[in-house]
This record gives structure tokens, C-alpha cells and sequence, in this order.
């Protein structure tokens, strides 16, 4: 026996079990081989008991070192469980702060500052729309009324003419002609009258022309860029509303999210604490290996005693070498899966904890931050807007000057052509006394009825022009509405609340900011024992590779047992093998074995507790 | 703060079962095995008890038993905490004066709900 485990190897991983691959079936028949070479026998105690006892040692001395290292991940998962609930805690209140600050409250005011701001641009891409127009036709208007000053210059030199000749004929006349003097002194009144208002309309008339075609030539140039600059900002604010919806929407989604990350925790944590407690049932499970191992020396022994003792204490070894190969397997697998386990829940844990429940700060502060730029674009807009709404209206506001001016002057002009007719009319009757000798004066008279006819016609002239630059300009005006304080007032309420907003959700996004240093702390305190669990499980996967050099011995003696005695599989009752095997059995798992061994089947699958059981009430 | 007695010869399941519990709340008193728990019942009044049942020195149902027999005890619930999940053994466990039974490994979040049903 001990020159096979030599030739072998003794920590040579090799499986007899029938059921085994092709590679275990392999290395089976090399075993064989290997025994037939050495051409051993055992039939005595003297090769098995020892390996039994060397096999119980190795075990013993593995749940030593388990027992030690499982509580030390315990004792590290506990201290992860504190990091733990310190960055809940932490991120709890982060939440809480996003909760009372009222955050779902602000998606809304940003909604309605949305509708607002794009109402704003729409009224504002229609006004510019006929602005230009009108003021290209304001000017044109301001062009004839220049024209009609021109007119009315030409009349004033007119008036003055008839003056002097008025003048001349009252001196030819002498004493009868006394009574036109009047005549000439209102004429020349007239005259000096039409010639300062003709100077004052011409004036004014050229400021506002002057001061309209400025305006006309900047809006022109100006006009296209502010619709363009608009239409842009239209879409820009689309795509800014857009992503402070998705933003707002996320930060709403935050305690969903944090809830979320606790209960993964809690899962997580669950999970650890089932998968060190499976560690309790798989310390059990070697403990009863190590049980049956002295049993079978024990009984080995004892056989040793009668003459074909040993020969009939064999196959009831064989049978329960054959339990303890499969508990062993089983031990290996399950002990596979809590290892694992633990290592993915510990990571888990870190990861949510470190990750998404650690992000939420930064999460906020992001989400303020870019809700808060998009505010301020929509400010700028509205003051570059009303920029240009402030030129249009100082340029009509002194239109409307100059239209008042206008009005004065075609009051003062009704009065003199209505005193020109009523002088036209005295003189034709002064004169109709005096027959022949006043026919110049007549036809002064006559010019005077004339020049009354054409002033009447500039008047009108006047007094339409001006009715429809005053048409325009209240037309201007009206478009202009739409650039007005009041109408912004909308805007500047959603801007307001939408503001205050801001302002609870920068409280939360500081308090975030301050919250991230203790978060980081408390993140690197759990990586430092996640990396300790690591050597840990390191460790533990270490110690129970050495299930496998036990295996090996086992299955080696095993072998040898099948060797000297190929009967020896079917010599034993079953139903007596359990009942010796199975007393000290604690789990269903391990009597599942049990049973498998005996029927040669495979292995029970180990099921993942990833989470444990619940309480049976009585 | 209410307290609980947790039996078990494991370390590591006594350290999962304390963890727990405090977690949730409670004050929890430890015991390596029967005798070590019958011993720390006296120490003080204890609203819960859970215990394994395979244990040296004193198994958890001759734990239960006795601690039954003490006086403010008779109503004390008392949980069995094991791997075994045969129906002979719960029925020991019941006669012994278990209040329910729990096979290992134990869910955390149900055994804090069956703990705030049972210690009010």
C-alpha cells in the first residue's frame, strides 16, 4: 500500500468513482496499472488504519485553521457591515435633504419656465417679422412730410411776395387804399408764421428721418441675425429643457435609487451571513468524516481479532471509505460555493456601497449645477432680447415726439389757411367798392384765395402723412408689446421660482459635497477589508486543497481494497452500512450523500444559499 | 433594549445570530453550549432564546427543557437554530418546549420579523 501511494504520488488528484469522466476513468485505469506493477496486497489492518488516522489528522488540522480564518471574515464582515451603514447613514440623509428640499417640485417650475421662455422667442420671432416693414414705410411717410415742408417754404416766399406788392398798391392808392394796409401787415405776419413753422417741421422732420433711418438701417442688419440668433436659441432651449428634464428626473430617481442600493445591501449582507453559516454545517459534515474514519480503524482493529474478521470487516470499510470519498466531494463543492459566495457578496457590497450609493452626492451636485447653467442661458436670452426691444422702442418713442410736433404744426397751418380765406374773402369784397382802381388788389385777393387752396391741400397732405406714420407707430408699438416688461412677467415668475428651486437643491448639492469626503473615508476603510477577506479567502482556499490530498489518500487505499479483493463492492448490506455511517449525520445533505454512495449515483447538486431559511412556528 | 440568548458551540454562527440581532436592535447575550446557556439564563431575565441543537456538554433540547422548568421561563419562546430538519427531531424539540425551529442557515430578515412577533 504505502509503495502504491509512493508510485502514484501521494498528492496526485485522481478519482476511481464509476461514474466519474473519461479523464477520472483515465486515470483509474493507471492506477491499475500502477498496482498491478507493484503487485501489493493489503487484506490487514496495517496499510489502512494508518492512512485512516495520517486522513483524520490532515482534517482536524484543516478545521483548526477554517474555524480561525471563518471567524476572522467575520469578524472583517462585520467591520465592512459598520462602513457600511455609515455611508447609508450618510447617504440616507444626502437623500432626505433631496426629499425635503423638494427637488420633484422643481421639475415643474422648470416646466413652466420652459413654456415660458419659448412663448418669449415665439412672440418675438413674430414681431420682428413686420417691424422692418413698417419701418421702411415710416420713413418713406417722414420723406413727405420733408416734401410738404418744401411746399410750404415755397408758399411762405409766395405770401411774402403778395406782401410787399400789397404794400406797393396801398402807397399807389394813397388814401383809398388805406383799408388794405391790414392786408399787408397780415400777409407779412403770415409769412414770417409759415416761414418758422416750415423751418421747425423741416427740422424735426430730418432728426426723425434721420433718427428713423438709423433705426431702419440697424434693424435691417440686425433683424435677420436676432431672428436667427432666436430660432437658435428656440432649438438650444429645447435641447436645454430636454436635458434638465432627464437631469431632474434623474435626481427624482435618487431615494428610488437609494432605497434600491439598501436593499441590494441588505441582500448582499444576507447573503454573507448565510454563506458563513454554511461554513457551521460543512464543519459538521468533517467532523463526521473524521467520525467514520475512526470508526472504520476502530472497527478494523477489532476485527483483528478473530481469524476471518478482517476479511469480513472489509467490505462494510470498503462501503464506508466510499461515504466518506463522496462527503468529502460534497465538502469540497459546497465549501466552492460559500467561499465564492462571500466574495461576491462582500464585493457586491462595496460596490454598491462605493458606487451607487457614494454617487449620489456627486449626483445631485451635477444635476444642480447643469439645471443652474441652463437658468442662466435663459436669463442671458431674455436680457439680449429685451436689448433690442429697448432700440425699437426709444427709436418709436421718438417718432411719437415728432408726431406730436407734427400735430401742433397742422393745427397752427388749419388756422392760417382758414385766416387766409377769410382775408381772401374781405379783401375781394373791399375791393368790388373800389371797382377798377383796386384791380391789383383783386388780384392779390385772388393769389391769397389761391395760395389758401394750395395750403389747404399741403395741410391735408400733412395731416395724412402724419395719420399714418401716427397709424404706424401705434401698430410699432403694438408689435412691440411683445417686447415689453409686462409681457416678460411671466417669464421672470418662472424664472423666480425655478430660482428658488435652484437655491434648496444647491443646500442639498453642498450638503452632498460635504457628505462625499466622509463617504470616501468610510469607502476606503471597506476596500481595506475587502482586500483582507481576500488573503483570507486566499487562505481558506489554501487549506481546503488539502481535502484533496485526503482525497487521494483515501481513494488510494480504496482502490487497493477493490485490488485484493474484487468482490469486495458487493459484500456488504447496505441497509447496515447506513445505519452504522448515518448516526452521528446532522444534515438531510449529508444522509442525501450517504445514499448516493451507496447506489453509486452521482453527487447531490449543492444548492447556492444565497439567502437563508425561514422560522418554522410551532 | 430587549435581550437574547444565543447557544451555539460555532463562534462563527454565534457571531452571524449576534450581528444580526444587534443590528436590528436587540442586546444579545452569548453561550458556547447547553450548560454555558442554562448557566446565563440565571444571570439575568432573557426575552428570547435560540439555540442549536447539537452541542457538547448539553444538547439544545435538554437546554430548553430545563430552562422550562425555571421559574419566569414558562412562556420565555424559545427557537431551535440547527441543521437537522428531521421530523422526530422537531417533535423533541416541541416537547421540549421549543417555540419554533429555524434549519440552518438562517434568513435575516425573517428571523427579526418572527423576533418582533415574538418579543413585544
Amino acid at each position: 500500500m504505502r509503495q502504491l501511494r509512493q508510485a502514484t504520488g501521494e498528492t496526485k488528484a485522481w478519482s476511481v468513482l464509476d461514474h466519474e469522466s473519461n479523464e477520472g476513468g483515465r486515470q483509474r485505469q493507471n492506477v491499475f496499472e500502477l498496482a498491478g506493477q507493484v503487485a501489493m496486497s493489503v487484506g490487514t489492518t496495517t496499510d489502512v488504519v494508518p492512512t485512516l488516522e495520517k486522513a483524520k489528522g490532515e482534517l482536524e488540522a484543516m478545521a483548526r485553521i477554517v474555524e480561525s480564518e471563518i471567524g476572522s471574515v467575520a469578524r472583517t464582515f462585520e467591520g465592512l457591515a459598520g462602513h457600511t451603514d455609515t455611508i447609508l447613514d450618510l447617504a440616507a440623509a444626502i437623500v432626505g435633504r433631496v426629499e425635503n428640499e423638494g427637488v420633484s417640485s422643481i421639475l415643474p417650475k422648470v416646466q413652466t419656465l420652459g413654456a415660458a421662455a419659448r412663448r418669449f422667442i415665439a412672440e418675438r420671432l413674430q414681431a420682428t417679422t413686420g417691424i422692418l416693414e413698417m419701418v421702411t414705410t415710416e420713413v418713406k411717410l417722414l420723406g413727405q412730410l420733408t416734401g410738404v415742408a418744401c411746399s410750404q417754404e415755397t408758399i411762405a416766399l409766395e405770401i411774402k411776395a403778395l406782401s410787399v406788392l400789397t404794400n406797393i398798391e396801398v402807397a399807389r392808392l394813397g388814401t383809398i387804399g388805406t383799408g388794405f394796409q391790414y392786408l399787408a401787415r397780415e400777409l407779412a405776419d403770415f409769412s414770417k408764421s409759415v416761414a418758422e413753422d416750415t423751418r421747425e417741421l423741416a427740422s424735426h422732420t430730418d432728426v426723425g428721418r434721420a433718427a428713423i433711418e438709423d433705426a431702419r438701417r440697424v434693424l435691417s442688419a440686425e433683424l435677420p441675425r436676432l431672428r436667427e440668433e432666436l430660432a437658435r436659441i428656440e432649438v438650444d432651449l429645447g435641447n436645454a429643457l430636454a436635458m434638465v428634464d432627464s437631469s431632474l428626473a434623474q435626481l427624482s430617481r435618487t431615494p428610488m435609487q437609494f432605497r434600491t442600493g439598501v436593499e441590494d445591501i441588505a441582500r448582499q449582507i444576507a447573503g454573507v451571513v448565510a454563506a458563513i453559516q454554511t461554513h457551521d454545517i460543512n464543519r459538521q459534515m468533517n467532523e463526521h468524516v473524521q467520525e467514520a474514519f475512526a470508526l472504520i480503524s476502530a472497527r478494523m482493529r477489532g476485527a483483528e481479532d478473530s481469524e476471518d474478521g478482517v476479511a469480513r470487516e472489509l467490505p462494510r470499510a470498503y462501503a464506508g471509505l466510499t461515504i466518506q470519498i463522496y462527503q468529502l466531494r460534497s465538502i469540497k463543492e459546497t465549501v466552492a460555493n460559500w467561499t465564492s459566495q462571500i466574495r461576491a457578496c462582500m464585493s457586491g457590497i462595496l460596490k454598491v456601497s462605493a458606487g451607487e450609493v457614494v454617487g449620489i452626492g456627486p449626483a445631485v451636485l451635477e444635476q444642480e449645477q447643469k439645471v443652474s447653467s441652463q437658468l442662466a442661458r435663459i436669463e442671458l436670452l431674455e436680457r439680449e432680447s429685451q436689448g433690442y426691444s429697448e432700440r425699437i422702442q426709444r427709436t418709436l418713442g421718438g417718432l411719437s415726439n415728432l408726431m406730436q410736433l407734427v400735430s401742433e404744426l397742422l393745427q397752427r397751418s388749419k388756422s392760417i389757411r382758414d385766416r387766409l380765406r377769410l382775408l381772401a374773402f374781405n379783401a375781394i369784397i373791399e375791393t368790388s367798392h373800389l371797382g377798377t382802381q383796386a384791380d391789383v388788389i383783386l388780384a392779390i385777393s385772388k393769389s391769397i384765395k389761391e395760395i389758401s387752396a394750395a395750403w389747404s391741400q399741403i395741410t391735408d397732405q400733412s395731416g395724412h402723412a402724419m395719420q399714418e406714420i401716427l397709424n404706424l407707430v401705434k401698430q410699432t408699438n403694438k408689435v412691440m408689446e411683445a417686447f415689453s416688461q409686462a409681457r416678460n412677467e411671466s417669464l421672470r415668475e418662472a424664472q423666480v421660482q425655478t430660482r428658488a428651486g435652484l437655491d434648496n437643491l444647491r443646500t442639498a448639492a453642498e450638503f452632498a459635497g460635504r457628505q462625499a469626503q466622509e463617504m470616501k473615508a468610510a469607502t476606503e476603510k471597506m476596500q481595506v477589508k475587502i482586500a483582507q477577506v481576500g488573503k483570507t479567502g486566499d487562505l481558506l482556499d489554501a487549506c481546503f486543497g488539502r481535502v484533496d490530498a485526503v482525497l487521494t489518500e483515501i481513494e488510494s487505499v480504496r482502490l487497493q481494497l477493490e485490488i485484493d479483493q474484487p468482490d469486495v463492492k458487493e459484500r456488504y448490506d447496505a441497509a447496515e452500512v447506513e445505519q452504522l455511517f448515518s448516526a452521528s449525520y446532522t444534515t438531510e445533505l449529508e444522509r442525501d450523500v450517504l445514499r448516493a454512495a451507496l447506489r453509486g449515483g452521482a453527487l447531490p447538486v449543492v444548492q447556492q444559499m444565497s439567502a437563508g431559511n425561514s422560522v418554522e412556528l410551532f | 433594549m430587549k435581550r437574547i440568548l444565543t447557544v451555539d458551540d460555532s463562534a462563527s454562527v454565534r457571531q452571524m445570530v449576534s450581528f444580526t440581532l444587534r443590528k436590528a436592535g436587540y442586546e444579545v447575550v452569548e453561550a458556547v453550549d447547553g450548560k454555558d446557556g442554562l448557566a446565563k439564563v440565571g444571570s439575568g431575565k432573557l426575552d428570547l432564546i435560540i439555540t442549536d441543537l447539537n452541542m457538547p456538554n448539553m444538547d439544545g433540547i435538554e437546554m430548553m427543557a430545563a430552562i422550562r422548568k425555571l421559574p419566569g421561563y414558562s412562556f420565555t419562546p424559545m427557537l431551535m437554530l440547527t441543521t437537522e430538519s428531521q421530523v422526530e427531531r422537531k417533535d423533541a424539540g416541541r416537547k421540549a418546549g421549543a417555540t419554533g425551529w429555524i434549519v440552518k442557515p438562517f434568513d435575516a430578515d425573517k428571523l427579526i420579523a418572527v423576533m418582533q412577533k415574538l418579543v413585544k
